[in-house]
């Protein structure tokens, strides 16, 4: 095969796509869409959150009722103050110095337990007219309240480790049934495992859309140039296995400047987000790394087939209709995307990372969602897996793709394939 | 010795013979007619000429060689079948053409600029192939397949679709290569122009090749023993075995054993005052028809 050709055929193929505005907003404009939209929602809270931080964080008690704890508020500035969760509480025995705060703005809200408590329950919560009526809801004034009256009404009526059982009734704590009898299992981790494999997925998806897309490329590029007729025109300059890998080539590095950029605002909200979560969030810088590596095998060994194949085809519809089955191959780690996530390393997560069709994508979630778990020769060996399949994948390929080239409007029968392909 | 030669080609797809035993030979320097109805096989033998499809049976030379990626390089063809990138940009396609006949990218960028001026197209490098007429589009791809000078062109039906200046255009082009000593194999199914520029032809009916060699040989060989006298004379009423022909002058039967130039010192001798004197040559549409019909 001769260098320059491919070159040629890489180049002009490259320049074909990367020029198309589909391409163009696919690459660069889905991103910034959703950087735009990330963006503004973020800023929308932030906005929101910086408001609602300027607000007073001072709420005000008064007690008509005499039902209410003393002894849980501390002096402060000559003030009885009860403070839990960031908020302070207030205690004010007169009325109207009480409504004079809450009209300045030093209270947020005035809450007034009612003479007849005991009997109706009732506590009023009274704003000041400049404030939304719905601004309390989502704080947690309210449930502190509850739980300050709670405790003032048993205070000295129970025991004490009773009187905590009814203000906490219950602590749950999660557990397996496994060979060895119930286990005690941690919740944080469980949430971290489910903030951990978010990014992994994200990341696999972008591989597995980027392998797709650059694939889908190549049966367009192919269907093109059957309807164009300009199939001959080539073959009378290069050879079928020049015009194979220059396409490869090029809507592979097509491919790759995509796969490229997606991956890099992964990264960048990754390691937004472990900055801001460094507790539950790591950067999965292995997988980063492979990453790029098995995206070329990949796509290389899944373009070569969907090449011979779609050169089968009579028109496009044709021919993504014969390469579909690769694609439907490439997604089966996506559909057995729950086990691979809970047991990356069980036998589903073993067998797949061998097939060369699947081989990219679980190899990627193993490593991003536990890489101490898959063993070095484990990622070494799909990827010697991987050049051998698309080493045999292009020479196969390559015949078909010859007889196929030349195909215009028949299908050849497997018999006229394979003494073709000899 | 040939500069593409098929000795014994036979090919089929399924069960119909595309080829049989076809053999026959292109010389340097000359421009050789590939003739023959809608299916007779002469694509196919094109194809294996430039390696596209391979023979079942024969043997093909291409440059003395069997065809390889190197001779081709020195070749090139206008498939009857147009193919362009539609969404190209006239000058990217032809840039492009010439990169994979092996030109460097600054040389492509010269030739694609030399050729589009050749045929009148510099105005549009820039504009994208499917804003381009059908002519205009046909001249892209004649540019594209002379561009690089090639030793050996195979151009299938280039006057199609042509208006007369452009066919004027490309039998010029066509006419330089043959001066210059470069190869032109011309499919066509327009006789006049295969009378006008070719040296020698080959026609090729049902997959099997009925007819070859030159031109003026041929023609001659299926010519009637006939000749057209001019005269202001009454032939019929020297008693002479005449029609009138249809170009004016009289259309006489030769005796079997008479040459023209014989037959003209004969008239003279007798008397006739012979204006004008033509042996009738049989035309390359009558030869075409006859040998068709022939063969149905």
């Amino acid at each position: 095969m001769r260098i320059r050709r491919i070159g040629a055929v890489a180049r002009f193929e490259l320049l074909s796509v990367i020029k198309r505005w589909s391409y163009l907003i696919a690459t660069f404009g889905l991103p910034l869409f959703l950087a735009g939209v990330s963006g503004t929602v973020l800023g929308i809270q932030t906005y929101f959150l910086s408001q609602r931080a300027a607000q007073s964080s001072q709420f005000g008690l008064i007690d008509d009722a005499g039902v209410v704890d003393r002894s849980e508020f501390s002096s402060r500035d000559g003030q009885r103050v009860w403070s839990a969760n960031g908020s302070d509480v207030v205690l004010y025995e007169d009325r109207d110095l009480a409504n004079r705060d809450l009209a300045s703005g030093r209270l947020r809200a005035l809450y007034i337990v009612q003479e007849d408590y005991l009997r109706s329950g009732e506590v009023r919560a009274v704003q000041s007219e400049k404030t939304p009526l719905l601004s309390m809801r989502g704080t947690t004034i309210e449930p502190m309240l509850r739980s300050l009256l709670r405790k003032s009404l048993l205070e000295g009526r129970l025991e004490a480790d009773v009187q905590e059982r009814v203000l906490a009734p219950a602590h749950f704590v999660r557990a397996r049934l496994g060979p060895d009898g119930d286990q005690t299992t941690d919740l944080s981790e469980a949430l971290d495992l489910l903030v951990r494999t978010t990014i992994p997925l994200f990341l696999g998806v972008l591989l597995l859309t980027a392998l797709l897309s650059a694939s889908g490329y190549l049966v367009q590029t192919v269907a093109t140039d059957k309807e164009s007729k300009i199939v001959e025109v080539l073959l009378s300059s290069v050879s079928p296995e020049e015009i194979l890998a220059g396409k490869l080539l090029g809507l592979g590095a097509a491919g790759l400047l995509q796969f490229a950029v997606w991956s890099s605002m992964v990264v960048l909200v990754a390691i937004t987000a472990s900055t801001a979560l460094a507790a539950v969030v790591a950067v999965p810088w292995q997988a980063i790394s492979v990453a790029p590596v098995l995206f070329v095998l990949g796509y290389l060994f899944l373009g070569s087939l969907m090449l011979a194949t779609a050169a089968l085809g009579a028109n496009a519809a044709e021919s993504q209709k014969l390469t579909m089955g690769w694609a439907l191959l490439a997604i089966v780690p996506l559909m057995v995307l729950v086990v691979l996530l809970e047991e990356p390393h069980g036998i589903a997560g073993q067998v797949l990372t061998w097939i060369p069709f699947t081989s990219p994508l679980t190899v990627i979630i193993r490593l991003a969602v536990d890489p101490s778990g898959i063993a070095w020769w484990e990622v070494a060996g799909a990827i010697v897996a991987l050049l051998i399949s698309t080493w045999l994948s292009i020479r196969i390929g390559a015949r078909l793709f010859r007889v196929g080239f030349l195909l215009t409007g028949s299908r050849p029968s497997f018999a006229e394939l394979w003494r073709q392909a000899k | 010795m040939g500069i593409l030669a098929y000795r014994g080609v036979s090919k089929r797809f399924g069960p119909r013979a595309a080829l049989e035993d076809v053999s026959l030979e292109v010389v340097p320097g000359e421009v050789f007619g590939l003739l023959g109805p809608n299916g007779a096989g002469k694509t196919t033998l094109i194809r294996i000429g430039l390696d596209i499809l391979r023979a079942d049976e024969g043997e093909v030379r291409l440059f003395g060689t069997q065809p390889s990626r190197k001779a081709l390089d020195r070749a090139s063809y206008l498939p009857e079948e147009r193919g362009v990138y539609r969404r190209a940009k006239v000058r990217e396609l032809l840039e492009y053409l010439g990169a994979l006949k092996g030109l460097k990218r600054v040389e492509a960028r010269r030739a694609a600029g030399h050729w589009l001026e050749r045929v009148g197209l510099s105005q549009v490098a820039d504009q994208r192939v499917e804003s381009l007429s059908k002519g205009m589009t046909q001249k892209v791809q004649i540019a594209g397949c002379l561009m690089t000078e090639p030793e050996l062109c195979i151009l299938d039906e280039p006057f199609s679709g042509l208006d007369p200046v452009n066919v004027a255009l490309v039998t010029e082009l066509i006419e330089e290569r043959r001066a210059r000593g470069r190869t032109t194999v011309l499919s066509t199914h327009m006789m006049h122009q295969v009378e006008a520029l070719c040296d020698r032809v080959a026609l090729v009916h049902r997959g099997r090749l009925v007819v070859y060699g030159q031109l003026d040989e041929i023609r001659r060989r299926y010519s009637p023993h006939e000749v057209v006298i001019w005269t202001t004379m009454d032939l019929l009423a020297l008693g002479m075995p005449a029609t009138q022909h249809k170009a004016g002058g009289w259309r006489v039967a030769l005796p079997p054993t008479a040459t023209p130039a014989g037959y003209l010192s004969e008239l003279v001798r007798s008397g006739v005052l012979v204006e004008r004197y033509e042996p009738l040559v049989a035309r390359m549409d009558e030869i075409f028809v006859n040998l068709v019909s022939e063969g149905r």
